[in-house]
């Protein structure tokens, strides 16, 4: 995928620089899963890392404050999703006070049965973009086994460079949470893997590893979407994640590496995952990497790094292949908030759709050998049945195929209105 | 402040139907250039007119079907230009009016236009002329224009009989189709697309390959088989027309291996001494039958498994 | 189709446009494809097939009430059969050229799908005089068609109509045309125009009712 990397030039050396803004709003449903239930009220106090939102179902996470200050609303506020989401408001005091926290200790010799509930109290998911809740990956289902975990330092998707700033300046932390991981499982393989457009990083995480048990660097050609769960899989343990399942059927297990680092955190500090790093980059003055807290607005975080350089067309949270966009700047970013992304209006505007011209793009680009051009005929037509026997439902959304057309065929975006159809008709189904 | 919501992804390259079309356009530049140097100002002409002719044929169909006008894409230029490539210097301008509006309207407009149509529009329509008229299809004149003036007498090709070096025939100073002729320009303008990344290598390639190879078999001179006649033109230009040939790798090497045997057949066996057009023709019928049944392995299923819906 | 109050002006214009055998039921495609090579060919050809509808839909009409229905094909290919012999040896006698011209499509009427599907649609379940019309329509409708086919064939691919040189000497006919592959273009690209033209006036009529 040619030029789609270019977007990394001007933020790949720019060192972490911390940013704590006046007032945070905590959504309840950062993670994937039920939303967490909000345990505060309106003009409480709070401290820093105070549980705030309590989980909810099996695929629960706990929310904590990540300010100290007062809590000014506990409402639900508009959000990316259909309907306004539930949010704690808070005003920073700025004196940064700690709850009382409980920290294991060292990662080698900590009790591994304590690594996954330290885990879950400090309300960790995938940092990565999905979002998924890092406990629930790290309890193996019954029967289930797993041999390998990956981090995922590969960072595919364009603009982003958060990870490899985080993998440059705090690779020993990194290994930590993978090692903290790997001991909660027993399992005796840890790699990081890691695209060869990132020699700096691999240099500094090789140099991490020196001296600790199980773990290895694994140099991946730059390739998008290597960084998709399931091609990294293929590349590091030559195995293929049948349709339908999921990576721990492979005995495999993959976690980002911003993840692995509030691992870290969590276990050796007992800090609950109340900040992560974010690239904020395309139109802005000084794009750059930010130590931000959860929930700053996009809009403050712009600002710091000194406000749009152009008229804003779009703004993307994550990177410019898999990112969503913002409905405008006065939203938070949650955990997985791993860039934000300002577009000009040129380069927002929308693409007219043209006729396919069979050049077989789009069938060379798809990762996971599908026929896009003509699950596409299908979807146009509304044959969603049609479009699932053409295996749709192992389409990633990746987006590598609408990137390549030259037909300017909004291919991924008919993928995602077929799936979204096959889920509700599925639903229906069970439900009769 | 109004921003837009869409899906992903949210950047695309930089390719459009409309530079790849100009992609294609340069490359066919050396061609042209050899073939008003070899032909003189009859080959410029009909060139202008088999573009013209493309361009307001497709308009007028456009504008009458009340469809979306899209000449912009440039796809109708490249029709006329490599139609007029392929016809001999000497035809006269209301054959490549014919042909170039039989090529957009027929071949490619009636069946749903750019991407709809199932064989080559240039190439069905230098089919189509060639069985219309066939003697002034055939008449072809020696590429010296410069030297003798405009009085250029027809001769037979080296398919038909005529004996020429690899030199002659590398060089193009043998009679033949305007753009076929100059095997250097037709090398120039493929590295062009390759380097250009319109096309990939293995259609031609695999064409002159197979040609090279079953040439031989048959008892012809291969080197000379792949010098003459239309082959390389057609390899390089004409079979890898996105439209009607395979979309993966492996069915494109299916599917140019056998454009090239189809050629040896038809020079060893046929009637006809060249076998370049109905070759390409045939595969580009078989082309749907090459994507149904070759596929990449969808990740995450079995190899034995089929995936064809 | 069976619909007895139709007037027998509406089942005549039925055949020759609306249910243009050639260009809306698509029959008979095969002497469509093979006749039209010159116009004299096409009237020739369309006039036998029009004589062997007329005659095949006036006699099985008549029979209808006894032939047994398991055995109907059969005996109306017996009708069918006898006045296409009729017209092999009238053709032989009194037009040896467009009999030598036509060659083996003169028998293969019998196997012309309009003459048995008008036979089994219509014939068998109408009066006489309707099936007649009917035949008459449907053989006019077929003649024409054909004949225009064969007018713009000719005309392309030797540049006359009627064997009259209508064009210029200088103009260079297009051979394509008269081969099976400029048959079939020239057929579909006019059963495209037919259809188009009738569907907008279809269209237009329906538009003036509502």
């Amino acid at each position: 995928m040619r030029g789609a990397h270019e977007g990394k030039i001007p933020t790949r050396n720019q060192p972490i620089r911390d940013f704590v803004s006046d007032r945070v709003a905590i959504l309840m449903g950062m993670h994937l899963g039920a939303p967490s239930k909000p345990c505060v009220a309106k003009g409480d106090r709070v401290l820093m890392g105070q549980l705030i939102g309590e989980p909810v179902g099996p695929l629960g996470v706990a929310v904590h404050a990540s300010v100290s200050g007062n809590v000014t609303a506990v409402e639900p506020i508009p959000y990316m999703t259909a309907e306004p989401m539930m949010c704690v408001s808070i005003r920073n005091d700025f004196k940064d006070e700690w709850v009382e926290l409980n920290p294991l200790g060292n990662v080698e010799t900590c009790d591994p049965a304590l690594i996954v509930p330290a885990i879950k109290e400090a309300g960790i998911c995938g940092m990565g973009g999905a979002a998924f809740p890092t406990h629930v990956k790290l309890t193996c289902r019954e029967g289930a086994t797993c041999d390998t975990i990956i981090l995922n330092g590969v960072e595919c998707d364009t603009h982003l460079t958060a990870d490899h700033r985080l993998m440059l300046e705090e690779p020993a932390r990194i290994v930590d949470g993978l090692r903290a991981a790997m001991r909660a499982l027993d399992v005796k393989r840890g790699v990081i893997a890691i695209e060869d457009n990132k020699p700096e990083a691999i240099e500094a995480m090789s140099k991490a590893i020196e001296g600790r048990i199980g773990v290895e660097v694994a140099v991946l050609k730059t390739k998008y979407p290597q960084g998709c769960e399931k091609q990294l899989i293929k590349s590091i343990t030559g195995r293929e994640v049948p349709s339908g399942k999921l990576p721990v059927d492979v005995h495999t297990i993959m976690l980002n590496v911003a993840t692995a680092h509030a691992i870290a955190d969590a276990v050796i500090d007992g800090k609950p995952l109340v900040e992560r790093i974010t690239t904020v980059t395309g139109c802005v003055l000084e794009p750059g990497n930010l130590r931000m807290r959860v929930g700053t607005y996009l809009c403050d975080a712009i600002g710091e790094c000194g406000g749009y350089s152009e008229y804003p067309g779009k703004i993307v949270c994550g990177g410019g292949m898999t990112g969503t966009c913002a409905p405008n700047h006065d939203v938070p970013t949650t955990k997985a908030t791993n860039g934000i992304v300002v577009f000009n209006k040129p380069d927002s505007r929308s693409v007219e759709e043209g006729p396919c011209i069979r050049c077989g793009r789009c069938v060379e680009a798809c990762p996971m050998g599908l026929n896009p051009y003509l699950i596409k005929h299908h979807c146009d037509m509304a044959k969603w049945d049609e479009a699932k026997k053409l295996n749709l439902l192992d389409c990633t959304l990746c987006g590598c195929c609408s990137y390549a057309c030259p037909a300017r065929r909004w291919l991924t975006a008919s993928f995602k209105v077929a799936k979204a159809n096959l889920a509700i008709a599925a639903e229906r189904g069970k439900a009769q | 402040m109004r921003l837009r919501l869409s899906t992903l992804p949210h950047i695309r390259s930089g390719e459009t139907t409309t530079t790849l079309m100009l992609n294609v356009l340069i490359a066919l530049v050396p061609c042209v250039i050899a073939g008003i140097y070899n032909f003189g100002w009859n080959a410029a002409m009909l060139m202008a007119v088999c573009m013209g002719t493309a361009i307001l044929s497709e308009y007028l169909f456009q504008l009458i079907a009340r469809r979306p006008v899209r000449v912009g894409d440039l796809s109708a230029l490249v029709t006329g230009l490599i139609l007029a490539l392929n016809l001999p210097s000497s035809a006269p301008w209301w054959m490549a009016v014919v042909g170039s509006a039989f090529a957009i309207v027929i071949v490619k407009e009636l069946f749903g236009g750019i991407g709809s149509n199932f064989m080559n529009p240039a190439l069905t329509a230098r089919a189509v002329l060639l069985a219309s008229w066939p003697v002034m299809m055939t008449a072809y004149v020696s590429p010296t224009y410069w030297q003798q003036g405009v009085d250029a007498v027809s001769s037979a090709t080296p398919l038909g009989g005529l004996s020429a070096s690899y030199l002659d025939l590398f060089l193009g100073r043998i009679p033949g189709s305007i753009g076929e002729v100059s095997k250097v320009m037709i090398l120039v303008g493929l590295v062009y697309l390759i380097i250009s990344r319109t096309i990939t290598w293995h259609i031609p390639v695999c064409m002159v390959g197979s040609a090279f190879l079953f040439s031989w078999i048959f008892g012809a001179d291969p080197v000379a088989a792949i010098l003459s006649g239309g082959l390389l033109f057609g390899a390089v230009f004409m079979a890898t027309d996105y439209t009607t040939c395979p979309m993966t790798f492996k069915g494109q090497v299916m599917y140019a291996a056998g454009c090239g045997l189809i050629v040896a057949v038809i020079r060893a066996f046929g009637s006809y001494p060249e076998g370049v057009t109905y070759a390409i023709l045939l595969m580009n019928i078989v082309t749907p039958l090459i994507d149904k049944y070759v596929r990449h392995r969808v990740y995450g299923h079995g190899k034995g498994e089929k995936h064809n819906g | 189709m069976a619909d007895n109050n139709r007037s027998i002006g509406s089942v005549f214009l039925d055949g020759v446009i609306t249910e243009n055998p050639t260009f809306r039921l698509v029959l008979g495609i095969c002497p469509t494809i093979a006749t039209t090579t010159s116009a004299i060919n096409g009237l020739g050809m369309g006039a036998a097939a029009t004589f062997v509808l007329i005659g095949s839909n006036a006699v099985i009409s008549l029979l209808r009430n006894f032939i047994p229905d398991k055995v109907r094909i059969p005996a109306f290919v017996v009708v069918i059969c006898t006045f296409v012999t009729m017209v092999q040896l009238l053709m032989q006698a009194f037009v040896p050229s467009l009999y030598d011209a036509l060659g083996m499509f003169i028998p293969l009427i019998v196997v012309n799908c309009i003459i048995l599907a008008r036979a089994e649609a219509f014939a068998s379940k109408n009066g006489v005089l309707p099936s007649i019309v009917d035949g008459l329509g449907m053989g006019v409708g077929f003649t024409g068609a054909i004949t225009l086919m064969g007018c713009v064939r000719e005309l392309i691919s030797s540049g006359s109509i009627f064997g009259l040189n209508v064009l210029s000497a200088g103009y260079q006919p297009m051979l394509l045309i008269g081969m099976a592959a400029g048959g079939f273009m020239v057929f579909g690209l006019s059963l495209g125009a037919f259809n188009l033209i009738v569907n907008r006036v279809e269209k237009k009529k329906g538009g003036v009712k509502a």
